[in-house]
Parts: structure tokens; C-alpha cells; sequence
């Protein structure tokens, strides 16, 4: 480029600095958690009960000191999260002085865009709902944060696919007793994830997977020649790698129009949205008959104290129940403000504070501490399934998959 | 060589058929003088007007309802953002503008061109090769890409041409996603490599400014290049096709290699903005590479007035801004604009009261049909374009008369 | 090999495939007759889904009519009033869309085509649901006739046959489809408000001098097209007994595929692509490549379009660009 952009980068600089330099500093301090979610078209559903939870958690626990609101960014575009956009938002974020702190994104794809940038801004991120491996473990995660690869700038609440998909296998093969089963994905990162791991872990308890097909986002809502294909292969269970809004609960539907209702049917914490009478919930969607015999794991503990709680709490401000990630909205906003409490709004010293891996964060959803790459510690896999006189998922057992070692919590 | 030989030698000197009118619109040069001007140094225009348009777009961060969305980083790196659209822009409007051939799946060039940047510059390789004669690769596979799909294919004709690259768009991510030992499928391959100068060294992840320039001087490089070819003999057999084909035929012009060119160009233009947009974003997933980008970029070329590349860039970015800044800022503008509730009657209208984020499609898509039913031909229609127009016009209103005589 | 699981499969394809047609047949028509890419015409079909969830919850239907003169009467007043509905939706669309822009570059109403589907998309979000949303299912979902097929040995080739369910659900989508779509053929044929879309879509210019209203006549192809759309909409609500706001554009993207493997502007080349389009995706999730269907079935398209450049039905014009 001809005109010299250093030189006239300077001089807008100037301009902006001379332009924003203005705030008293008398009162609390005004400071931000940032939230990037999908929060329009279908995958409002995903987003809005999350930043819900973050913000009942800003309004239960004020910071004395610092008032606290959100700066809010929605990274969907034509109704559908896009990383691309991801990435603008968490820019914003980071060029939003007052935020301390970002909870977010949904998304993987969106978190792989985010990650390398919060990383080198030294802005921490917490994510309420990711649960691909990829994102922090092994050398794609060691690639992600390679700017500052001690400092870890990205958490997450909710224990990664690799356990839920063993723990899914379990369900199959010891719960349900069956020996053989036929899987379906949605072809997209968390439902491929889960199904892949599922498979593999099935295989290893001893059970034949029969087969495993993808349905990708223009075939997700008819399933009857897939269902009738499985059919023939007499699998003893049904296991669904993707969530309710890709098709699970239609899935379950249809097993039940081509005559498979009678076979078990499990899935992730993807098809985790409430009870039969929540609209567009899996349990809802599938139907009472698809609802028997349905089981489905959720990556955290069950019996937290104050769940109850938190569920009458959040129904009494918003009129509707929970959503399947607003607790862990919610806990993420826990963190950041324990964290404002003890060390200030400086960005690095949050990010310091939560990354500890000695720190532990009493949440809603139990104990939270990070290990060195930023996941959960916390392990343990919680199995539900669906209870007529409820119409509802009904907790059964809990188990803690640290270190590969299967052992049943204690309840 | 003056425009008019060029012209004629271009077409050879057969006299135009019958009914061709549109025709001889197309191959008639620009009249006005300020065009004459701008033809003679339309590089020079287009390095002074991207200069300017550079230099001046980060200061809107000064001006009021602007300056409360954000700090001027964001709006950089927003622009940037905007740049990959402006670049697919201006190189669809090759195919579909100058052409005339509707690509419906000009998104799979784009996924190819970042799919290419990918496998040369990321952990998932093993490869590093810098990002500037990337650049080159990749344009040059979307291009082979391109001529794989058009050469059996072109002989198509209007529509049907278009549902094969809207099949293709399809195709594309498809494999993307299902072939995982070669793509890491729906996880897409992460980490890539950033693009560095000697003098600034990494471009890095937080700082905006170098992404902006630099997609700023792809954009003038292939703005300046694809003006001189619009003004070649290729752009005129371009044109000339676009109007008539079996006429274009008979003048010698070779249909099959002209609109091949198109496609080819069009493409590499996709592949450079693919390059840059995977390097900016440091990742490439299936899913960033749907319909919905085809779609978008084919209303930014029509919005910005088909055939114009000025015209294509400005709709491209207006087009961009409105999608993924304005319709996302709407909840921030009405509450820092006090707009107070208004009642009439029964009617009650509280602006602020009102979560826009919702209305995000209605909103986009009046945008689209309002902004087409005040300018059907494009904010910017081409002048080209608008001749010809008039002569159909012309024939309409006779025809017009004939019936109420 | 196992006929029965064929012959069941076979049965899906032609239940989905009826859909494909029925919504092809609109994109077929509007397209022969102002040669539009109506891309807003799948949101049509997914507002007719909705429209029929509408007239449910308003009568109060909860689930299966297992009573058959209600049974009747309830489907009548379904197909009546949201083909009633989605034509004149069709109708409005077209008023306000598209008919300003007749004159215009023939991009222009493509592109309001997309704002339209936007807006339709948008405004079913606000006022029901970004979210699946469950439609009572009037005819019992798992009634059907169920047939063993006989089975039988050609030397050592063993020929099985598990039971087919025909599920009385698809049988009823399929017959209403097939006769909607001789309906069509014998208005557009036998009528002369048919004669008049025909020579319409040959001819604008010439039909207006041999006296054809032309605003209306293209109107009545979009009333025509949009309840079509209308009627798979039910179809669908019908036989998944869900449906979301983002339904019309998956459904939209076959059936213009389907419109355009028959041939665009033929109307028996629109069913026939609706049905062998259905067919792919099914055989494809037989053989377990459910996750490749899609780019099979694209495939095909563009092999087909290669040897037969104008579709399979579709006339060879010598110029059409």
C-alpha cells in the first residue's frame, strides 16, 4: 500500500486514545464478564438458558466493590454459530477494557477459532459446554495455545466426550446388558466425538457394534431408511452421538414407527433438556413411547447440594425450568466472580487465580478445579433414565471415570 | 490499441445479427468521459480509491453511533473479516457479473482455497510453507478445481449450470467432513500457521492492523487485475457471451474456453480469499463452508450492481457490515439512542424493550428485498449493464404499445 | 438378500419421495413460466407444516382420530385450508416479491427470493419456536398392513423376505400426492386457465396478444405452486409429527434438485425427480452411506446434466440462457 500505515495507524491511535480517557473513579468499579454464545436463530435454544445462568449468578453473588454486568456477543450468523464470527466477538471482548473475563463460546469449531487469540491475550475464557478432547488435551491442544503455552487462558466446566462416550458404553453393555449395538452420529464435532468413542469402548467391554452410520444436517429429520437398515441387523441397543436439535429425539420417534421402540436406545448429555412436558425436549420430541427404555448420561455429579435450588431459583426469574448447560453457565460465572472477590479485575491476575490447579471453586455444580490443561477435574459421569410416573429422567447411579478406573461413586 | 479495435478485432468484423441488440450494447465502449478517463487509469483509481477507503474506514470508530459498538481494534478486525467477502465478491463477479453464468456453489472454490492453506502452513501437515506463496497455491488449486468442474459441465446452459455448482457447493464440504483420515472431518484441522512479514514478523492473534492491510492490498492487486481484464479482449468476449451466446459463437468468439476462463478466475480469485481467511482465522471446519456463504456472496454481488467491480466491493462490505456488525449492534444502538416509547392509541411501540438479536433474519432479509425493489439493478448498477437495459426496456415499451394500439 | 427389507425401503423411498414432488412441482411451474429460482418456496412448505400444527391446536386435536368418518372430515379441513392458506401466501409473496422486478436483471427476484425465505423463517420463530416443535399426528402412526413376501432359492441364491409394514400413514401421502399431481396435469392440460399458463410460460409477449391476463395467470401458477407446498407440509406433519422453522430449506434444496434431474419446467419430470431422488437417499442409508447421501445424490445430478444437459424429461431447447 502506498500511504505509510504505521505512520497513519499512529495518528489514529492518538486520536482514539485522546478521545476515551474520561472515567471518574469514584464508586464501585464497573466490570464486565464478556458471553459469546449462539444467541439467534435455531440455536438460540442453545445459548439463551446459558447466559440466563450467567446472569442469575451475577445477580446472586455480587462482588463488593464492583458492579458487574455482561457484555454480551452473539456469534451466529444466519442462525448458526460461525467461528468466524467467534473470532470478531472474542476481539471485541478483548478490546473491551472492562472485561475481566469471558464465558463461552457453545461450540467447538468456535472455541478452535477463540482459543489461539484469548491464549495470547491473556483473557480467560470458560466454557460452559465444550466437550471435544481436541480443544485442550493431547498436541492439537498444545498447537491451540502455543502463544503462551503455560498460560492457560481456556477452561471448561464439563468433562470432555472421551469419558461420556466410555461411560455411554457402559450404560449399553452393563446396564441395559446388551451385546451388540448399532450407532448413529450427526456428523458434527460432538456427536461424531461421543459415537466414535461409544464405539470404541463397546468393543472393548466384549460387544459387537453392528454398525454406525452419520446423518448429516440436510438428512436430520427423516431416519426411517436408516432405522430400517439397523433393524435388520438386530442390534440389542441404539446409541445417538449428537443432540436433540440434530435429530435425537426424532431418531427415538421413528424407532418406535418402524417397530424398534422395544430396543434401548442412549445417548449423550445432548439429549439432557428436561422433562417430557419442556417443549422441544428430547423426551417431549421422541414421544411416551420413544421416551421407555431411553437412557442418557450428563458429564457432572448428580446430587449437588443446592441443585433444587438453583432449578426454583431459576425458574422463579425466568418462568421456564433450566436449560441442559445454564448450571454450567452459572458455575463459570461462580469462578470469575470468587476470583474478582480474592484478586481484583486485572485480567492476568483472574486468569492466574482460575488456571491454578490448587485453587478449588465451591459451584453449583460441586467442587471445580483445573488441571494443567485447563479441564475439569472433576470426572465423574451421572446416569439417568426415563421414569414413567415422573415423565422425566430419572437418576440411577454415578460413576467417576479418573484415570481410566471405572469405580461407582458413592451416591 | 485503441478501446474500439480492440473491440472489433475481438469479435472480427461479421456484422452484428438480427436481434442482437443487447449485444451491440455490451461490446459498445463506455461513453462518458469521466468513464474514458477511469478506463485509461482504472489501476491508478484503484489503488488511489483503496488507499483512501484504508485509510479512512478505521476513523469511523469516531464518528457517534459508531464509536459505542466498540474500540477501534474491533472494527479493524471486522473490516478485515469483511475484506475475505469484498475479495469473493469481486471474483464471483467474474462468473456471474461479466459472464453471466450463475454459480450457486461458489463457496466450494472458497472451502478449497482454505482447505489448501491448511494442508500447507498447519501441525496437522507437518508442512510449513510461509503464507505469501501460499497465497498463489492456493488460487492456483481453486483455479484447477474450477476447470475440473466447468469443462464438462459448461456446455450447460443458464440454469442448469447453476444447480451443478450449487451440486458441487453440496459436494464439497461433504467430503470435507466425511473424509477424516485426509481432513480430520468435523473436527477441522486447527492451530494454523500465521502469516509473517520480515518487518512485523508473525502477524499474530490480537493485532488486527496487519490482516487489515494486507487483505486491503490483495483486494487492490485483484481489483487492479481483474479491471485490466475486463477491458481485454477476454472481457469483452465475456461480455459477449453474457448477452448472446450463439451470436458470440458466430463471431469466432470460443464460448467453451471464454467462460472456462471465467469460471477459472473466478475461482482463484475464491482461493486467495480462502488462504487469507484460513490464516486469519487459524482454522478450517466443514461447516464454515456452507450454501449459506454462496448465497450471501451472490447477494452481495447483485446488490452492489452485477458486472461493476467497484459496485460488487461496496455491496459486498455494506452487505458484510449489516449481517455481522449492524444487525448484532441493534440492542446497543436503541438503548444508547433513547428512543423513547411511542403510544398511539392502542398501539404501544417500546424500541428498547425489544430483543433484536430475534429479529436478526427478518430484519437481513427486508434489508435484501427492500434494498432490490429501490434498485433492482444493484446499488452501483454497471454502466454496461444499464445500456443494455435501456435497449431491452426500449423493445418492452414498443411491444407495450403495440398491445394498447 | 432380503426382499422384504427392499420392498420396505423401497415403500419409504416412495412416501419421501412424494413430498420431494410435490414440492418440486411449485419450483417446476413458477420456473416454466418466469423461469425464477423461487428459493422461497421450501419456507412455503415449512409454513404449511405450521399452518396445520395451527388448525390442530385450534380444534383441539391432541393425537391419533382412531374414529374414521372424523378421521375424514379433519383431513379434508387440513389439506383444504393450509393449501388455501400457502396459495394465497404464494400469491402475496409473488405481489410483492416479485412481480416489481419483472423487468428487472434476472437475478434480482432470486435474490428477494432469498429475503423472503428469511422473513418467513424469522417470523415462524417468533411466534411459535426456534426448536422442534411436535404436530399431533391424526392418522395412528403405527397402523399398517404388514405382508410376507414369499420367500424362495434361485439355485444357491437364497431370496429371504422379513414382513413389509405398509404403514396406512404413507399409503394415504402417497395416493394424495399421485392424485394431486394428475390434478395438475389434467388442469394444466385440459383447462383454459391451463392453456393459458402453458402458452404463458412459451410466450409472455405473444400469449398477452392473443388475450391472457398474464398478472393473473402467473399469479394462479404461484397459488397453484404454494398450496402444492401447502400439501406437503401436511404431508410431513402427517407422517414425522414434528417439525422446525429450518425444515424448508433441506426440503427445498431436493425438491429444486428433484425439478431439476426431471427436466425444470416439466411437471411429470418434477415427480419423477422427487421420487428417484428419495430413492438415492434411501438405498444410500441401506448400504450404510447415510452420511454420503447427500453428495451421492449430487453426484448423480451433475452425471445425469452431464449426458443429459436438460434434465431427464426436460425439452432440448436449442436456446434457453
Amino acid at each position: 500500500m502506498k500511504p505509510r500505515p504505521l505512520a497513519f495507524i499512529a495518528i489514529v491511535a492518538l486520536v482514539a486514545a485522546a478521545c476515551g480517557s474520561s472515567s471518574g473513579t469514584q464508586g464501585p468499579k464497573a466490570v464486565k464478564i464478556g458471553v459469546d454464545l449462539p444467541l439467534s436463530g435455531g440455536e438460540l435454544p442453545n445459548g439463551d438458558p446459558t447466559i440466563k445462568g450467567v446472569e442469575l449468578a451475577i445477580d446472586q453473588n455480587p462482588v463488593a466493590g464492583y458492579t458487574v454486568t455482561i457484555n454480551k456477543q452473539d456469534d451466529a450468523v444466519n442462525g448458526i454459530h460461525n467461528p468466524n464470527q467467534g473470532a470478531t466477538n472474542i476481539q471485541t471482548l478483548i478490546g473491551d477494557s472492562s472485561v475481566f473475563a469471558v464465558v463461552g463460546p457453545f461450540n467447538s469449531n468456535v472455541a478452535q477459532a477463540e482459543i489461539p487469540k484469548s491464549n495470547s491475550a491473556g483473557l480467560i475464557q470458560c466454557s460452559p459446554a465444550n466437550t471435544n478432547p481436541g480443544l485442550t488435551k493431547g498436541t492439537t491442544g498444545a498447537d491451540l495455545r502455543k502463544s503462551n503455552p503455560t498460560k492457560i487462558a481456556y477452561v471448561r466446566v464439563a468433562t470432555t466426550d472421551d469419558i461420556q462416550g466410555q461411560a455411554g458404553a457402559d450404560i449399553a453393555y452393563t446396564v441395559a446388558g446388551a451385546k451388540s449395538a448399532y450407532v448413529v452420529d450427526d456428523t458434527e464435532t460432538y456427536g461424531k466425538g461421543l459415537a466414535d468413542v461409544f464405539a470404541t469402548e463397546f468393543a472393548k467391554l466384549g460387544g459387537t457394534v453392528v454398525g454406525h452410520d452419520g446423518v448429516g444436517a440436510n438428512q436430520q429429520s427423516d431416519f426411517t431408511a436408516l432405522l430400517t437398515a439397523a433393524k435388520a441387523k438386530n442390534p440389542a441397543f441404539v446409541y445417538f452421538g449428537g443432540v436433540t436439535a440434530t435429530g435425537g429425539g426424532l431418531l427415538r420417534k421413528q424407532m418406535v414407527d418402524v417397530g424398534m421402540g422395544s430396543i434401548p436406545f442412549g445417548g449423550g448429555d445432548g439429549i439432557s433438556d428436561g422433562s417430557a412436558a419442556t417443549a422441544s425436549s428430547f423426551l417431549n420430541v421422541a414421544g411416551p413411547q420413544g421416551d421407555v427404555n431411553s437412557y442418557m448420561t450428563v458429564a457432572a455429579i448428580h446430587d449437588i447440594p443446592n441443585a433444587a435450588k438453583f432449578a426454583s431459583d431459576y425458574k422463579a426469574k425466568y418462568g421456564t425450568e433450566p436449560g441442559a448447560y445454564s448450571a454450567s453457565g452459572y458455575a463459570c460465572a461462580q469462578i470469575y466472580l470468587q476470583a474478582l472477590a480474592k484478586v481484583g479485575s486485572d485480567r492476568e491476575a483472574v486468569r492466574n487465580y482460575v488456571t491454578t490447579t490448587a485453587n478449588v471453586f465451591p459451584t453449583v455444580l460441586g467442587n471445580v478445579s483445573f488441571d494443567a490443561n485447563g479441564d475439569t477435574t472433576q470426572h465423574i459421569i451421572s446416569y439417568y433414565k426415563y421414569d414413567d410416573a415422573t415423565k422425566d429422567w430419572k437418576y440411577f447411579e454415578q460413576k467417576d471415570f479418573t484415570s481410566g478406573v471405572t469405580t461407582t461413586a458413592a451416591p | 490499441m485503441s478501446p474500439r479495435r480492440s473491440i472489433s478485432s475481438a469479435i472480427g468484423n461479421s456484422p452484428v445479427g438480427r436481434g442482437s441488440g443487447r449485444l451491440r450494447a455490451a461490446l459498445r465502449p463506455a461513453t462518458s468521459s469521466a468513464g474514458r478517463y477511469f478506463g485509461k487509469h482504472q489501476s491508478l483509481s484503484v489503488l488511489v480509491g483503496m488507499a483512501v477507503a484504508t485509510a479512512i474506514l478505521p476513523l469511523v470508530v469516531l464518528i457517534p453511533p459508531f464509536s459505542g459498538f466498540g474500540g477501534q481494534n474491533d472494527f479493524v478486525d471486522g473490516f478485515a473479516s469483511a475484506g475475505v467477502f469484498v475479495l469473493l465478491a469481486v471474483g464471483l463477479n467474474v462468473v456471474v457479473g461479466l459472464a453471466g453464468l450463475l454459480d450457486l456453489g461458489y463457496a466450494a472454490f472458497f472451502a478449497i482455497g482454505a482447505y489448501t492453506y491448511a494442508y500447507g502452513a498447519s501441525p496437522f501437515s507437518g508442512l510449513d510453507v510461509p503464507f505469501w506463496p501460499m497465497l498463489l497455491v492456493g488460487a492456483a488449486v481453486a483455479a484447477m478445481a474450477g476447470l475440473l468442474l466447468g469443462a464438462p459441465t459448461l456446455r450447460l446452459r443458464g440454469d442448469y449450470l447453476a444447480i451443478v455448482t450449487l451440486g458441487f457447493g453440496e459436494i464439497v464440504p461433504v467430503v470435507f467432513l466425511n473424509a477424516d483420515k485426509y481432513t480430520n472431518g468435523t473436527n477441522g484441522i486447527s492451530a494454523l500457521y500465521q502469516p509473517a512479514l520480515p518487518a512485523i514478523g508473525d502477524f499474530g492473534f490480537i493485532n488486527p492492523w496487519p490482516y487489515y492491510i494486507t487483505v486491503a492490498a490483495i483486494i487492490a492487486v485483484a481489483m487492479m487485475l481483474l479491471y485490466r481484464l475486463e477491458d481485454s479482449r477476454l472481457g469483452r468476449a465475456w461480455m459477449a457471451v453474457r448477452e448472446d451466446e450463439l451470436a458470440a459463437a458466430s463471431m469466432g468468439i470460443n464460448t467453451v474456453t471464454t467462460k472456462l476462463l471465467a469460471f477459472a478466475i473466478g475461482a482463484s480469485t475464491s482461493g486467495l480469499a480462502g488462504v487469507f481467511y484460513a490464516s486469519k482465522l487459524g482454522l478450517v471446519s466443514p461447516s464454515q463452508f456452507g450454501f449459506t456463504i454462496s448465497f450471501t456472496v451472490l447477494a452481495m454481488v447483485v446488490l452492489g450492481g452485477m458486472g461493476n467491480i467497484w459496485g460488487v466491493a461496496i455491496g459486498a462490505f455494506v452487505v458484510y457490515e449489516i449481517q455481522s456488525q449492524g444487525l448484532k449492534q441493534l440492542n446497543n444502538f436503541v438503548a444508547s439512542s433513547g428512543i423513547p416509547p411511542i403510544h398511539i392509541g392502542f398501539v404501544n411501540v417500546d424500541l428498547s424493550a425489544v430483543n433484536f438479536l430475534d429479529y436478526q433474519f427478518l430484519l437481513y432479509g427486508l434489508a435484501l428485498v427492500g434494498m432490490m425493489l429501490l434498485r433492482p439493478e444493484g446499488l452501483f448498477p454497471s454502466r454496461r449493464r444499464k445500456q443494455e437495459l435501456h435497449d431491452v426496456d426500449d423493445a418492452g415499451a414498443s411491444n407495450q404499445e403495440l398491445v394498447e394500439a | 438378500m432380503d426382499a422384504g427389507i427392499l420392498t420396505q425401503q423401497a415403500f419409504n423411498a416412495l412416501t419421501i419421495g412424494a413430498m420431494y414432488a410435490l414440492i418440486a412441482l411449485g419450483y417446476t411451474m413458477v420456473y416454466g413460466i418466469i423461469e425464477l429460482i423461487n428459493f422461497a418456496h421450501g419456507d412455503v412448505f415449512m409454513v404449511g407444516s405450521f399452518v396445520t400444527l395451527w388448525l390442530l391446536s385450534t380444534f383441539g386435536v391432541q393425537g391419533a382420530i382412531n374414529d374414521p368418518p372424523r378421521l375424514t372430515i379433519m383431513l379434508i379441513v387440513m389439506f383444504a385450508f393450509t393449501m388455501t392458506v400457502m396459495g394465497l401466501v404464494g400469491v402475496v409473496i409473488e405481489r410483492f416479491a416479485y412481480r416489481p422486478l419483472r423487468n428487472a436483471p434476472r437475478l434480482a427476484p432470486l435474490i428477494t427470493a432469498i429475503g423472503v425465505s428469511f422473513i418467513l423463517q424469522n417470523i415462524i420463530q417468533v411466534t411459535f419456536s426456534n426448536s422442534p416443535v411436535n404436530v399431533p399426528r391424526v392418522i395412528e402412526p403405527q397402523a399398517g398392513a404388514t405382508v410376507q413376501l414369499p420367500q424362495f432359492a434361485v439355485a444357491n441364491f437364497q431370496v429371504t423376505a422379513s414382513p413389509v409394514t405398509f404403514a396406512y400413514s404413507h399409503i394415504f401421502i402417497i395416493v394424495l400426492a399421485v392424485s394431486l399431481m394428475v390434478a395438475l396435469q389434467l388442469f394444466v392440460g385440459r383447462t383454459r386457465l391451463g392453456r393459458a399458463m402453458r402458452s404463458t410460460a412459451i410466450d409472455r409477449e405473444a400469449a398477452q396478444l392473443m388475450g391472457v391476463d398474464i398478472n393473473t395467470t402467473i399469479a394462479l401458477t404461484f397459488f397453484i405452486g404454494s398450496a402444492l407446498a401447502g400439501a406437503a407440509g401436511v404431508a410431513w406433519a402427517l407422517n414425522y409429527g414434528t417439525t422446525k422453522f429450518d425444515i424448508g430449506f433441506q426440503a427445498g434444496l431436493k425438491s429444486f434438485t428433484a425439478a431439476v434431474l426431471g427436466g425444470i419446467g416439466n411437471t411429470t419430470g418434477a415427480a419423477l425427480g422427487g421420487f428417484l431422488i428419495a430413492f438415492i437417499e434411501v438405498f444410500s442409508s441401506q448400504l450404510g452411506y447415510s452420511r454420503w447421501s447427500e453428495a451421492i445424490v449430487f453426484s448423480i445430478l451433475i452425471l445425469v446434466l452431464v449426458f443429459r444437459p436438460t434434465g431427464l424429461l426436460g425439452q432440448r431447447l436449442a436456446e434457453r440462457a
